[in-house]
């Protein structure tokens, strides 16, 4: 029984008929998971698990192998930070300091407010225009602590919270 | 510092605009009019066009394409294409401008492969952290879909058919390589497999199939068009057509640069990229991804084609120039990439999985500074001299990982041993107090706890 799912039937029925194989459409049906939920629960595998026809253990399998599959709840706004060399040597460390200081972001935790959580990455592909970091699925590029604070009070405009921190 | 002029430049002319050249414009300056000349084009004609234009792979092996399409199995059907938008290699970011600034050229550029390689069904494995990129696809491929120009009886033609998925993948770097993409692209762990059998052979789903890099697929319908000898008039040696360079780091202008081969890399820093960030000195360059031997400066007055690289030392791989400046501990940048590798080894193999794992230990250790005395020759039979098969991790797992894991550490040693001896003698990292007050003096954000030693 579908309930995390249940309203999306007919556009995973159409994912999957685009592929030759229906177990094709494991990725992209975990991806709906995801951006549905924010993570990926075992409840959700469950179900993953019945439309595909496949065990649960098998889609674990597949969650636990990618990194961008989230099996805790993370921030309502997720920074994947990349540190990688180009971004490394062009100050990522610069920002996860400033995050820490100015904001209270810290890595690997979420922040109490549930808003923010800050992970370290590999490279995500900016290497050009680097610290560069994945506000959810967002790429913001050329971090400096003038275009954090930007990006912080947009986030938390969305989030209706105050604009102020500490 | 010379000028650089405007120089020619065919795959991203308007770079710096950023913008998506969708269906009605692609189509107004003759888009798709390639693709509709292919369909009457025999496949073997399309193929011998590639082969003669010397189009050579650009995801990093630099494989010959024609060559590869040519290894197919006769009446084997279906036969797939994967198109590999995984550009996970460390300082590459050439595709995500092709992709996100011209998706049509990629589409017709995968019809042409296509019909070169008999297909009727294609993918584009986009890697997860490209979300924009893989919007901008499906939106592309709707508006195709919607034209005629992919489904069934493509541009009006009885019995032509050809469907393109886009699918993205979920942060994992091995999924590039192509036997790993194939899993992947099924529904499992993105796990490489034993070659041979080639996926030429025996590829997704078991049938015959070809994967290209997205850069490469984009070249095609350009040679077809202008013909194989427009695009052997950049050329070097064995490497013909304009690339796109992604450099990155201490220059002043990093930034995705289409040039000839011929460019060297001494140009591509000074010239092109405008030099050294805050005029600092050269320390090395990584000049073809991260898996590739360092470039020290007295090396780096080469073409950047595949054999001016190799003539250096190096390799071109991906052509992605990692600049590092006199700021930069290579023990420390060595720790970096061996974290890379170590995180993202797939697991499957032993000397790939522990070996990545002991080589990114013991340079940690170094940087820390609690190097041992015989922690280099430690490192030197793990990883080898940074040639291939050398040390006990190269040439002894499924895939190139394992290569790709070891080399950074043999050519790192070699090029600057004397340092890494100093922070095992010191016990410390001599650049760390250095660095502070450098990065002090230009105004930089700076703080304790991260300078010197930013691994995490
Ligand atoms: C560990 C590893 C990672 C790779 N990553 C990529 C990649 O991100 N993009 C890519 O195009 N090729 C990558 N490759 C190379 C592919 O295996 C394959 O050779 C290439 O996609 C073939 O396309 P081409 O001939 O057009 O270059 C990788 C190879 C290895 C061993
Ligand atoms: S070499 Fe490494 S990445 Fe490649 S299959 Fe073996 S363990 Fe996996």
């Amino acid at each position: 029984m579908l309930e995390i799912l249940k309203d999306r039937t007919g556009e995973i029925e159409r994912l999957i008929e685009k592929y030759p194989s229906r177990r094709s459409a494991m990725l992209p049906l975990l991806w709906i998971v995801q951006r549905q939920e924010g993570w990926v629960s075992q409840e959700s595998m469950k179900e993953v698990a019945e439309i595909l026809g496949v065990t649960v253990a098998e889609v674990y399998e597949v969650v636990s192998f990618y990194t961008m599959f989230q099996q805790k709840p993370v921030g309502k706004f997720h920074l994947a930070l990349c540190d990688t060399l180009s971004c490394a040597i062009c100050g990522t460390h610069e920002i996860v300091a400033y995050l820490n200081e100015k904001y209270g972001i810290e890595k690997n935790k979420v922040t109490e407010d549930g808003l923010f959580s800050l992970e370290l990455v590999e490279c995500i592909g900016a290497c050009a225009n680097a610290p560069a970091l994945l506000l959810n699925e967002d790429l913001i590029t050329n971090l400096t602590p003038a275009n954090i604070d930007a990006m912080i009070a947009g986030c938390r405009q969305k989030a209706g919270a105050p604009a102020a921190t500490a | 510092m010379p000028e650089v002029a405007e120089w020619e430049r065919v795959l991203l002319p308007d770079i710096e605009k950023n913008e998506t050249e969708w269906l009605a414009d692609y189509v107004r300056k003759g888009g798709y009019d390639v693709a509709r000349k292919a369909l009457d084009m025999e496949p073997e004609a399309i193929i011998s066009e590639v082969k003669e234009s010397g189009l050579r792979g650009r995801g990093g092996a630099g494989f010959p394409t024609g060559m590869k399409w040519g290894f197919l199995p006769k009446g084997a059907f279906p036969r797939y294409l994967a198109v590999n938008a995984d550009e996970s290699e460390p300082g590459t970011c050439k595709d995500r401008p092709l992709m996100e600034q011209r998706p049509h050229t990629l589409i017709e550029g995968i019809i042409c492969s296509c019909l070169a390689i008999e297909s009727e069904m294609a993918f584009i494995y986009i890697r997860g952290e490209y979300y924009n990129g893989a919007k901008i696809l499906d939106r592309a491929v709707e508006e195709a879909y919607r034209e005629g120009f992919l489904g069934s009886n493509i541009f009006g033609r009885e019995g032509r058919k050809l469907d393109l998925v886009v699918h993205r993948g979920a942060g994992a770097y091995i999924c590039g390589e192509e036997t790993a993409l194939l899993t992947s692209l099924e529904g499992y762990r993105g796990y490489p497999k034993l070659k041979p059998p080639f996926p030429a052979i025996s590829g997704l789903y078991g049938k015959p199939t070809i994967i290209n890099n997205v850069e490469t697929i984009v070249n095609v319908p350009f040679i077809l068009k202008n013909g194989a000898d427009w695009f052997k008039k950049w050329v070097h040696e064995r490497t013909t057509g304009l690339r796109l360079y992604s450099v990155s780091g201490h220059v002043k202008k990093p930034g995705v640069y289409e040039l000839p081969p011929t460019v060297t890399l001494k140009e591509l820093i000074h010239d092109y990229c405008g030099g050294m960030r805050n005029d600092h000195d050269l320390k090395f360059v990584i000049p073809g991804g991260s898996s590739v031997p360092w470039l020290k400066p007295d090396q780096i007055d080469v073409p950047m084609s595949h054999e001016g690289v190799a003539a250096a030392g190096s390799m071109l791989g991906s052509s992605a120039v990692m600049v590092c400046d006199h700021t930069v501990c290579p023990v420390w940048a060595l720790a970096n990439l061996s974290h890379f590798y170590k995180h993202e080894s797939c697991g499957q193999c032993t000397p790939c999985r522990e070996g990545s794992g002991w080589l990114y230990k013991i340079v940690r250790r170094i940087e820390a500074g609690d190097g041992q005395p015989g922690d280099l020759e430690t490192l030197y039979s793990l990883a080898g001299e940074g040639t291939p098969g050398s040390g006990m991790i190269s040439g002894k797992s499924i895939c190139a990982l394992g290569d790709a894991a070891a080399w950074p550490v043999g050519s790192a040693i070699k090029q600057f041993r004397e340092e890494f001896e100093e922070h095992i003698q010191l016990g410390k990292c001599p650049y760390k107090e250095r660095n502070i007050s450098y990065w002090m003096a230009e105004g930089r954000f700076v703080n304790e706890s991260f300078a010197g030693t930013p691994v995490p």
